[in-house]
């Protein structure tokens, strides 16, 4: 059967890679990020963009939605979506800081401004913060999973639970006396003066997802899943468990920002995030991943969060209204996606 | 692994590799098969034929574990063996190429094939976070897809997205070939294919006959059956009407059957 001097399949991927990996979408967007810092540090009066601490703070600002974009990555590549988690990471923050503050002292003495339990409290709080979130998780995934309701519609019904539920446990008004000490020993302390705290713990999560979205049976069962469940399951795959999974690790994300924008702000903010999910989103599809699942990037995703906030800062500095913003994200956005699926078109015919 | 030769159960003695036996499925008020039987012996080719909505597609997935009869018996190699799941009859040594293939587009050729059975290097912190072991892949597919006499394909790595229907077809025999070690379920395997790779695809189904698997192959081609097949079984209003050897068949036995007259041999 086997005919003579055929090429061996798996020597022509050898010489491409460098290629491809240049021609790929999380390069082309580390290119057009350096492009506007570039453009933004010549424009700005001054270099004022260049400088370190307006680096830094564009870093500090992008941790969280990097953080989620990054969790949205692993759902999106199954070919599900989660509306919810701006709305989780609301009522968990919430949660986290109940718990914070009430193992910390008594009513008086926080009112007081002082916690004499606060290493507990920091713990209790970050625990209460991930089991909430994690916990909102599970029940999207099971949702999805066993009542076999499409993601887009459950995540959206939840997302206005969450938000309702956070209203409700926090009596419409934000947890008082989150202890300051959150904020200046970490939310906007930086390493070196220079790499933010919350940035840091993003990096290592990002990092260790990385590798298991791109080196583990775990990250190539997702990608499988998203591009054909049928293909999978007759694999041998259980994707109902494995998206059930997924959400769940999507829900303790959520649950590792809520904390981080805690210690960012030293409070709640019961009404805001409505936009981060749509935000996160778009990073994570402007970042070259599909839409439609199957195909995925951290390192993309993690890159494109970059740009709304870089623009945001610099737009601001150039003295040009910040919610342009919102104008050229939305049509970079929309671009993406188009290139997106002419491009799967074209792969398809 | 792979493309080894298959891993028989020698020590069993039953003279077939997997019998269903009066399987029973309905769908809601559809009666897709009422006591449909099936044997098939290691290393035969068994063609199952008949009309649309026969039962033969439900006969192969519940043999392959993707659907479970409501009433009826499977044995493999002697045993009575309720087949839980597809992983369940993977482990029994059962693949299954389907008729739709059951690939994952966006994954290279090399992840399809191992799909659900990824080797992984050592990890520190066991099969979760250990890595998947690529040059593995990369190689057992290369050297089984060599053997399947695929020669238009010139890397594993390429997303099967990007492949042909013919080679995409190819590509699943492949996979069911290799990791195969008691019997392939085929449904329409050369539905889509041209003439050239509708006899590659033949002629990978003799060379697993030939190690030993015993093929079960569903097909509307009857004629090339009646010269590729070693036993050629006739479904019908889900049943199995007849079991026969193919060469004592011809084109007209077995269109005689499938339209409902009766199998050769057989008093009126």
């Amino acid at each position: 059967m086997t005919e003579a001097a055929q090429p061996t399949p798996g020597a022509a991927a050898e010489p491409g890679r460098f290629a491809a990996a240049v021609r790929s979408t999380p390069v082309g967007m580390a290119v057009i990020v350096i492009a506007l810092i570039v453009i933004f540090g010549v424009l700005s009066p001054n270099g004022a963009f260049f400088r370190i601490s307006n680096l830094s703070t564009i870093t500090l600002n992008v941790a969280v939605t990097m953080l989620l974009a990054v969790g949205i990555t692993f759902v999106l590549a199954a070919g599900e979506l989660d509306l919810s988690i701006g709305s989780n990471l609301v009522l968990s923050s919430v949660i986290a800081a109940k718990v914070l503050v009430a193992v910390s002292g008594t009513h008086e003495q926080v009112s007081a401004g002082e916690y004499p339990n606060l290493a507990l409290g920091i713990v209790a709080g970050t625990i209460a913060a991930v089991l909430a979130a994690t916990l909102f998780g599970l029940i999207n995934g099971l949702l999805v999973t066993r009542l076999r309701i499409t993601s887009f519609i459950v995540t959206l019904g939840t997302m206005g639970i969450g938000t309702g539920l956070a209203y409700v446990v926090s009596n419409g008004v934000n947890v008082p006396n989150v202890p300051r000490v959150l904020q200046t020993d970490f939310g906007v302390q930086k390493l070196f003066g220079i790499a933010p705290y919350p940035m840091i713990v993003v990096l290592i999560i990002s990092g260790v997802l990385w590798y298991v979205l791109r080196a583990t049976r775990f990250g190539l069962q997702t990608l499988a899943i998203g591009s054909s469940r049928e293909a999978a399951e007759r694999a041998g795959i259980r994707s109902s468990r494995h998206v059930l999974i997924l959400f769940i690790l999507m829900g303790s994300l959520a649950g590792a920002a809520a904390m981080l924008d805690l210690t960012r702000f030293a409070t709640t903010n019961i009404g805001g995030h409505q936009t981060t999910a749509l935000a996160a989103i778009a990073a994570v599809v402007i970042g070259g991943t599909s839409l439609f699942g199957g195909r995925a990037t951290i390192a993309g995703s993690m890159v494109a969060s970059l740009i709304p906030v870089i623009l945001g800062t610099g737009l601001v500095i150039l003295g040009v209204p910040s919610f342009y913003q919102l104008i050229v994200v939305g049509a970079i956005l929309i671009a993406a996606v188009f290139i997106d699926q002419r491009r799967r078109e074209r792969l398809s015919s | 692994m792979g493309v080894e030769e298959p891993k028989r159960r020698t020590a069993s003695k039953a003279e077939f590799v997997i019998e269903a036996i009066d399987i029973v499925k309905r769908f809601g008020h559809v009666q897709a098969l009422a006591g449909a039987s099936l044997q098939v012996r290691p290393g035969e080719v068994l063609a199952l034929v008949g009309d649309n909505g026969a039962g033969k597609s439900t006969l192969a997935k519940i043999i392959c574990g993707a659907l479970a009869p409501d009433a009826g018996r499977l044995v493999f190699w002697g045993e009575t063996t309720a087949v839980t799941s597809i992983r369940h009859a993977q482990e029994l040594g059962v693949e299954t190429v389907y008729q739709d293939l059951a690939l994952a587009p966006d994954l290279s050729v090399a992840e399809n094939m191992f799909l659900g059975r990824e080797p992984i290097a050592r990890g520190l912190l066991g099969s979760w976070t250990a890595a998947l072991d690529r040059r593995k892949m990369r190689q057992a597919a290369q050297e089984a897809i060599r053997a399947a006499g695929i020669t238009t394909l010139n890397s594993v790595d390429r997303s099967v997205r990007d492949l042909s229907g013919g080679q995409r077809q190819a590509i699943a025999v492949a996979r069911a070939v290799m990791w195969a070690t008691t019997a392939i379920l085929m449904d329409e395997p050369t539905a889509a294919l041209g003439t050239k790779q509708t006899d590659i695809v033949y002629e990978s189904i003799r060379s697993a006959a030939a190690r030993g698997l015993a093929v079960v192959v569903i097909s509307h081609d009857i004629p090339k059956m009646l010269t590729l097949a070693d036993r050629i079984a006739v479904m019908r209003q889900g049943r199995t009407i007849s079991n026969a050897p193919a060469r004592d068949l011809t084109l007209t036995d077995v269109v005689t059957v499938m339209l409902g007259g009766r199998p050769k041999g057989e008093a009126a």
